[in-house]
């Protein structure tokens, strides 16, 4: 029990083979409050949650949704060991995110024809994909844009490693391949479990993320056209995202996306709306790079899990169409800031600083904290959030109405994690390495995910790459949603082997080398 | 003791309740360990319902 950072031993929190942590941390009295009081108010959404008795009748028709048991856990995976600044940084995103799932689910329940079935509300329902940017919905501000893949199967994964297993059995039971990203095969064994709620007026289906992704959109369409009479426009977004001949045809893809939600819904797009949105947009992408721009001196302030998985929100579920986002950008750059004034550190100790590339294991988010907590190496900042820094146009005017298209076009091309798995090795590759010299890093963690083609066709490259320039290069596999595959202490005993054996260094927190969490949310 | 004192009283004693059962359920996160006992009954359940399951 103990204020100071660092003070505790975090591998006794755990228990052996338990689902659960053994208690809470103490951290102090002014920040053990505060973090017990935003627990209180986690509850408190969560009570109002089940308050709704369609929200409970959902809870007992919808498997993934046992998962969200899980949440106030999520929360202190990511908290473990903050303080002050840090602690408040990683609330203020995670309390919302949490607040915006819920109004989702909240939303997906009310149009669900098994559960609230409001048809008029479902009217103006437009479904999207969970890996898809919703920049086509920034001027449909009377429409509701909702993900059905997002509670069932990434929010899930979040909160419960296992969370996704039943469902990639069941699309592998079903004949579909075993190898193929287990994202777009979960999303596939949802639809194909009948457990996926039945609403809107159309859909957006799109091509951004691989062909994993093809693989389920194709499952999962053929269910809501030919059985729910829900129709899907596939948007198409071009690979070679930077080749200036590719914009024209992004663009009107983006006018043919908005014309076929227009068609579908009877609702027209509102361009004051949209430039409002893009307002947002590009107050948050300056927050971004204004905390970027912190990571790069001794005392990184946003960095790790609060910048991952926030900015994956913020930018690609949200973009600029929650003004609450707007607020908490604003709240976290000021935590940032104060932070950064006193020189503070999240950790005792920072040995290495490094930049996460590649796609995260999913059912192992919060391993950007052990990272730093057991071994004193800093992620900087990852591929996911390295995203779009383009400002887009904000004023009203005929000229930028056409710029506005080429903008969300952009958007679209560029979506969290496409942007650097498309493109070239010139975008995955060698941008990379301009990073780590920005960002003055000494390692490279990257993530290899065994059932991305995209990215371990270069696995020889990086390597090449990374002994030339004298930068340590850790690879660390994983199977994204699966941790039968590699389970979350074989992702730690590649970090550890490598500790150990090239760097020759002790762990700062021996506890957390070896965890039993096996069977843990 | 006035009115005014003996209700003040008795909220400040029902807040001092609240604190100490929510905060002991907090800090020994018995909330979570309520659930994870939960999660298996649950799980059951979704095994039972019928569904039209097909590709």
């Amino acid at each position: 029990m103990a204020k100071e950072i660092g003070a505790d031993r975090f591998g006794d929190f755990y228990i052996d083979g338990g689902k659960v942590r053994r208690r809470r941390e103490w951290r102090g009295l002014s920040d053990t409050l505060y973090d017990y009081s935003r627990w209180l108010t986690i509850m408190a959404t969560l009570g109002k949650f089940v308050m709704k008795p369609r929200n409970v009748k959902a809870m007992f028709r919808y498997r993934w949704m046992a998962n969200y048991l899980a949440v106030p856990m999520m929360v202190d995976r990511h908290t473990q060991g903050l303080r002050g600044e840090y602690l408040r940084i990683c609330h203020e995103e995670q309390d919302l995110v949490i607040k915006d799932v819920a109004k989702l689910l909240d939303s997906l329940f009310r149009g669900d024809r098994r559960i609230g079935n409001d048809t008029e509300f479902s009217k103006k329902v437009v479904l999207v994909d969970e890996n898809e940017m919703t920049a086509v919905m920034m001027g449909f501000p009377t429409l509701k844009c909702l993900s059905r893949e997002t509670p069932s199967t990434y929010v899930s994964v979040l909160l419960n490693q296992h969370a996704a297993e039943h469902y990639i059995d069941v699309a592998q039971e079903f004949g579909l391949a075993g190898d193929v990203c287990p994202m777009p095969e979960a999303e596939a064994g949802v639809s194909i479990d009948d457990d996926a709620p039945i609403l809107g007026a159309c859909a957006i289906q799109c091509n951004t993320t691989c062909d994993g992704s093809l693989l389920g959109n194709g499952v999962i369409s053929r269910r809501l056209e030919k059985e729910n009479g829900i129709p899907v426009f596939q948007l198409a977004a071009p690979l070679r995202h930077r080749e200036d001949d590719v914009q024209e045809y992004a663009a009107q893809e983006i006018r043919n996306a908005i014309a076929f939600i227009e068609k579908h819904t009877g609702e027209k797009w509102d361009w004051k709306a949209y430039f409002d949105c893009a307002r947002r947009v590009n107050y948050a992408t300056r927050c971004r790079q204004e905390w970027l721009e912190m990571n790069r001196t001794p005392y990184p302030q946003v960095f790790g899990s609060n910048l991952a998985l926030y900015t994956e929100t913020n930018y690609m579920a949200i973009c600029g169409k929650v003004p609450e986002f707007e607020r908490a950008d604003r709240r976290i750059t000021k935590l940032a800031r104060q932070a950064y004034e006193k020189k503070k550190m999240a950790a005792k100790e920072y040995r290495h600083r490094a930049i996460i590339w590649g796609v995260q294991s999913h059912y192992y988010m919060d391993f950007l904290v052990w990272l730093l907590n057991c071994w004193g190496i800093v992620p900087l900042t990852d591929m996911l959030s390295m995203v779009s820094t383009r400002e887009l146009k904000e004023e009203d005017t005929p000229e930028n109405r056409e710029t506005a298209i080429y903008d969300m076009a952009w958007l679209t091309e560029n979506m969290i994690m496409r942007n650097r798995t498309h493109g070239g090795y010139r975008v995955l590759l060698d941008e990379l390495w301009e990073f780590t010299q920005m960002f003055n890093a000494d390692m490279v963690i990257l993530w290899e995910h065994m059932s991305c083609k995209a990215l371990t066709g270069m696995h020889g490259m990086f390597e090449e790459r990374a002994r030339e320039l004298g930068i340590h290069l850790v690879w660390v596999s994983h199977d994204l949603f699966d941790p039968r595959i590699i389970s979350r202490q074989g992702v730690r005993d590649q970090i550890n082997n490598y500790m150990r054996t090239v760097m020759r260094e002790e762990p700062i927190d021996p506890s957390l080398e070896v965890l039993h969490d096996e069977e843990s949310w | 003791m006035s009115k005014i004192a003996k209700i003040l009283l008795r909220l400040v004693l029902v807040a001092l309740g609240f604190f100490a059962v929510t905060f002991t359920v907090y800090i020994f996160n018995l909330d979570m360990k309520l659930t994870a006992l939960i999660e298996p009954f649950l799980l059951k359940h979704y095994d039972k319902i019928p569904r039209d399951k097909h590709l």
